[in-house]
């Protein structure tokens, strides 16, 4: 294991990846992460509104997995995140487990976001924003619809079945 | 009545209510967990505050930096007090502040004018530096 730190860092740079966090994701934690990330990318003479989005994504998904990650120890919620740059953008993975039986749901509700150019997220935001939150929800039921919206392509996602009762949901957010 | 104070912390911002000055701030950051929660005792302040008012001008400073998506609904709900207020005779003016370059900040302000009808809306450009 030792040894392979080494490579395990150097597998992670040659994705483009400078940031990545596998495991419990608390709020206190998200406001370091937030502001490392800032700092970091500030010092890369980022634009204002791109370090912005990057923050924002980072906290939105830091925040899904806070709320809905089926992999819990008490009341930590586990999951990874990862930040990178490639071809001129940066882009945030997140991935965490969740139960098979809301797989379909969350598909269908990604799909749609994905088929949405972005005058049409921009209006489903406003008009989601207005509604009451969906029960299942803990936030808003905004933060894939803002997701979506402040990335430069369309979010990539994907279910990956685990056992009979868990499958990993990742996804891929291009700012 | 009582002014509204609470400190910022990393993830909320800083609320100042003056009701002697008639001024209303809320500046820096706001992702709360639960923003609900955090939000509760500034609707309630703004309930009592609003029952009390005259014809006075009153003047609420929105200077957030960055807010998550949940926050995102509860600031609209913000507005639409402050807009049910002035519908309701209040004289209200609220300045939306935002940086330079952050055109996401900007987009959210002007969202917020659109949807509302009654108070005066501003946005305004803070340079830096």
């Amino acid at each position: 294991m030792l040894s392979d730190l080494y490579e395990f860092k150097k597998d992670l740079s040659k994705r483009g990846v400078f940031f990545c966090l596998s495991g419990p994701i608390s709020q206190n934690l998200v406001a370091e992460i937030g502001s490392t990330l800032e700092q970091k990318m500030s010092l890369e003479d980022t634009s204002k509104s791109t370090v912005l989005r990057v923050f924002s994504t980072v906290v939105e998904n830091a925040q899904n997995i806070m709320r809905y990650s089926d992999e819990k120890e008490e009341t930590l919620s586990l999951g990874i995140i990862a930040v990178g740059y490639e071809g001129n953008h940066y882009f945030v993975l997140c991935g965490n487990m969740v139960e098979n039986d809301k797989v379909e749901g969350l598909r269908k509700k990604l799909v749609k976001l994905q088929k949405m150019d972005k005058n049409q997220l921009k209006e489903y935001y406003r008009e989601q924003r207005r509604k009451p939150p969906p029960e299942e929800s803990k936030g808003a039921g905004l933060g894939f619809i803002d997701m979506a919206k402040k990335a430069s392509r369309t979010i990539e996602f994907d279910f990956k079945k685990i056992n009979d009762k868990f499958s990993f949901f990742s996804m891929k957010t291009v700012i | 009545m009582n002014n509204l104070i609470i400190e910022a912390t990393k993830y909320t911002p800083e609320i100042v209510f003056d009701r002697e000055k008639s001024l209303l701030e809320i500046r820096g950051k706001s992702y709360p967990e639960n923003t609900s929660i955090f939000y509760a005792p500034v609707f309630e302040w703004l309930e009592e505050y609003f029952e009390n008012a005259g014809d006075e001008k009153i003047t609420v400073n929105m200077e957030l930096i960055y807010f998550n998506s949940s926050s995102s609904k509860i600031l609209m709900d913000f507005c639409d007090v402050l807009d049910a207020a002035a519908s309701d005779g209040k004289n209200i003016m609220v300045n939306w502040i935002y940086e330079e370059d952050d055109e996401d900040g900007l987009e959210f302000g002007e969202e917020f004018q659109e949807d509302l009808e009654s108070v005066t809306f501003n946005l305004v450009q803070k340079s830096i530096g």
